[in-house]
């Protein structure tokens, strides 16, 4: 095989398989400020656990989209990172307000579980060591929520993430205005 | 393998590694409960009682003694209840019957400036009340006992003004309305807590959002929205009250072309405020709503929307069935002062005519005639040093404005009055009104205008070591204080008025306390633990009367009373009874 066929599917393959890459976007390097590069720098030492912090900091644990299925239901998958006291993924993102429909595995040796929001009133599921579960809950507007392992203070540890739900206001609920100014950018 | 496909294999693997690290699964063994079904007490359901709410029931509501109806007890708005069981006699006795908490669990929208503000609703025994952050419960209005819980979730990244708070639900035809801090409004089933129809009339993007009661009209029930920091357009809506379809949205600041629109410079009537965070009133007789409006954006920067600013700080006069204005009339023209106009409007009538009488955050009490809206009388009923008010005609001559260098004005931008409601009481032919004593250093600057983000055009300081609060009764004919019970700090929450002669008051320190009606001597007094800034209501099972007030300090608390800044908050509905 020439070289340069095996550089084009080595790339190929680190710019499909791989999220380093995404790195490289302009829009992320414009990021690397010196204030969050100094976050990055030092997350080694306080995202370790008993190291800086007694565990983790929050949200650490990685972002995933929710899929919107041909039914309409938004489905994901979520696990409790053993002996970590951290959710991965961290953050879910639903791309539109609606059914979310989520299965979160425990491989930990401890016990777990999921308190989260929903519309008509939390959800709970309790997660016994080395079992999965399935947690369904109702969010119709767009922002971000809040959950977390309600056990031992997981939550306050390091197991509290977090729900983005994408997507505006509708249409009838807008003022009727011309487009006005935006904040300016930072 | 050649050595080339070895690198490769391994370059592949080592990427897969480090991007997706493998993590155990196993078969799914359980599914996730409500939480609430972890609580053995809750019942689950309510008896029925709600589906024989009609608008009849609503517009006679004041027939029902032993219920609660309307947010306001109501459509007149006097917050007047004809039960006497509890007396000037016997209030002595008053002693709590029951009491009911929920706590907040987890993170909230505005984690510091929750707050407790319903007004509870009772039908036959079932009390209806909200809490903040979504809250919806129905309880035994006996033993406060839980029938449902209904909580719609909300995100964290709300456009909160002022605390996350709610002021109550309105009922009708089987169903209970609540509005949502993000601008939702949910129709609930009354018997089971479950949503039967949701609709959306706020955008938080634009700084949108709502806190009030809604209120049911014929088939329809109407919403204000909240978010007049934030440079919004001001409107009430109107939505089927089976279906949850729109039937119409009326704006409070008019376009160019439209009537009032004169009164804008430029484009600023696309920022202009105005909102409608309070409940209005409702004549079924003349079949007009009366609804108040809030301040103009910018708040204190007055020189980019020259002009009288229609149709804010104002009380507007509207038909329910389109939302057509049919007479309007301005407290606080082109205001600088964050005097919104929201505050209730209670409908009664003296000397043979239908009188609305309007306590407004700019320290005057108005009469009106509500046939037409003009002006019976005008007069300060609190220091009021920002300009002098006609008392015929209702004239403003303005005295003091904010500045950039700052101007110390009274009344603050609390208001002489802040929303919490005033009361009328038909036996005494009084009004009952909580008041703010206080003044603030208004300046101005420049601020430039970038959605959802507050619009404020300048700032404001409380002057803290000058505030207290009374309870002043006003005779609404000759606009004469009757009297007066002066209180350590601002007024906070609204009166209720009863036909035992009683006023009843929350006060910011926690106590709940009644007056009498005819000499505002206190008669008792409950510490309930946490500042009241809610609507006490009073209700009665088996000819039994109850008085229920919410008691959990918060909202905008640095406006109004920043001396408590740091008071406890809280969670309860404090049930009172006689033993
Ligand atoms: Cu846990």
């Amino acid at each position: 095989m020439p070289l340069s066929r095996l550089t084009l599917l080595v790339a190929a393959l680190v710019l499909t398989g791989c999220e380093y890459m995404g790195l490289a976007r302009p829009s992320v390097v414009e990021q690397l400020e010196p204030p969050v590069v100094r976050l990055v720098n030092e997350l080694p030492q306080v995202d370790r656990p008993n190291e800086a912090l007694v565990t983790r900091i929050y949200a650490t644990g990685g972002l995933a989209h929710a899929r919107l299925g041909d039914d309409g239901i938004m489905r994901g998958e979520m696990w409790a990172r053993p002996a970590q006291l951290i959710w991965t993924p961290a953050i879910i993102v639903m791309p539109e307000g609606g059914r979310l429909e989520l299965t979160v595995h425990n491989p930990d040796m401890m016990k777990h579980a999921a308190f989260m929001p929903s519309n008509g009133g939390h959800r709970l599921l309790e997660l016994p060591p080395r079992s999965s579960g399935r947690i369904a809950i109702e969010l119709d507007a767009p922002g971000f929520y809040w959950f977390g392992c309600p056990v031992g203070n997981h939550a306050g540890r390091g197991m509290l993430g977090f729900i983005f739900v994408e997507g505006g206001v509708p249409p009838q609920a807008r003022l009727d205005r011309p487009p006005q100014p935006q904040p300016p950018e930072d | 393998m050649p050595a080339r496909l070895r690198g490769i294999s391994l370059v592949v693997t080592l990427l897969l590694a480090a991007c997706m690290p493998p993590l155990e699964r196993f078969p799914v063994s359980r599914e996730a409960q409500p939480f609430d079904a972890a609580n053995a007490r809750l019942a689950g359901t309510a008896p029925p009682v709600a589906a024989t709410v009609t608008f009849e029931r609503l517009v006679n509501a004041r027939s029902e003694p032993q219920n609660w109806l309307t947010y306001y007890g109501a459509y007149d708005a006097q917050r007047y209840s004809p039960l006497d069981e509890i007396d000037r006699g016997n209030v002595a006795q008053l002693r709590p019957a029951w009491i009911f908490q929920s706590g907040l669990i987890g993170l909230v929208a505005d984690p510091s400036d929750y707050a407790f503000e319903a007004a509870p609703l009772v039908v036959d025994g079932v009390l209806y009340t909200t809490g903040p952050d979504g809250h919806v419960w129905a309880l035994d209005a006996r033993t406060g006992g839980m029938l449902w819980h209904y909580r719609h979730a909300i995100p964290l990244d709300v456009p909160l003004c002022c605390g996350n708070v709610n002021r109550g639900a309105a009922i009708a035809q089987g169903k209970v309305f609540v509005v949502t801090p993000n601008g939702y409004l949910v129709a609930l089933d009354a018997a089971t807590g479950k949503p039967v129809w949701t609709q959306v009339f706020a955008d938080v993007r634009a700084g949108e959002s709502a806190s009030l009661a809604p209120l049911v009209v014929k088939d329809m029930v109407l919403t204000g929205s909240s978010g007049g920091e934030y440079g919004v357009r001001g409107h009430i809506d109107a939505f089927d009250i089976a279906t949850g379809e729109r039937r119409w949205r009326r704006y409070n600041v008019p376009k160019p072309g439209e009537p009032g629109s004169e009164s804008w410079s430029g484009d600023s009537w696309q920022r202009g405020g105005g909102t409608a965070w309070i409940t209005g009133s409702y004549d079924p007789e003349l079949d007009l709503v009366y609804w108040g409006t809030g301040n103009p954006g910018p708040v204190f920067d007055g020189s980019v929307r020259e002009g009288a600013n229609l149709f804010t700080n104002s009380i507007i006069a509207f038909r329910p069935d389109d939302g057509k204005l049919v007479w309007y009339f301005q407290m606080t023209p082109h205001g600088m002062w964050d005097y919104d106009g929201v505050n209730e409007n209670i409908l009664f009538e003296q000397g043979g005519r239908r009188l609305l009488a309007h306590f407004d955050k700019n320290g005057h009490l108005y009469v009106l005639d509500r046939t037409n809206g003009a002006l019976v009388l005008a007069t300060p009923f609190a220091r009021a040093d920002w300009g002098e008010v006609d008392p015929r005609t209702g004239h403003v001559t303005v005295r003091r404005v904010p500045t950039p260098g700052g101007t110390e004005i009274c009344p603050g931008p609390a208001g002489a009055k802040e929303w919490p409601h005033a009361a009328y009481s038909p036996r005494t032919g009084l009004l009952y009104v909580p008041v703010v004593e206080q003044c603030g250093t208004f300046k101005t600057a420049d601020t430039d205008f970038g959605e959802s983000l507050p619009y404020w055009g300048g700032d404001v300081e409380i002057v803290k070591e000058r505030q207290w609060g009374h309870v002043k009764a006003f005779d609404p004919l000759s606009g004469r204080e009757v009297w007066s019970w002066r209180g350590e700090h601002p007024m906070l929450g609204s009166l209720l008025a009863t036909a035992g002669d009683l006023v009843f008051a929350g006060e910011p320190t926690g106590a709940f306390s009644a007056f009498d009606a005819h000499t505002g001597e206190k008669l008792w007094s409950f510490q309930t633990g946490s500042g009241i800034h809610s609507s006490p209501v009073a209700y009665s099972i088996d000819g039994k009367q109850y008085v229920a007030v919410h008691s959990g300090w918060g909202g905008w608390i640095k406006g109004f009373a920043p001396e408590l800044y740091g008071a406890p908050r809280g969670d309860a509905l404090v049930v009172f009874a006689l033993p």
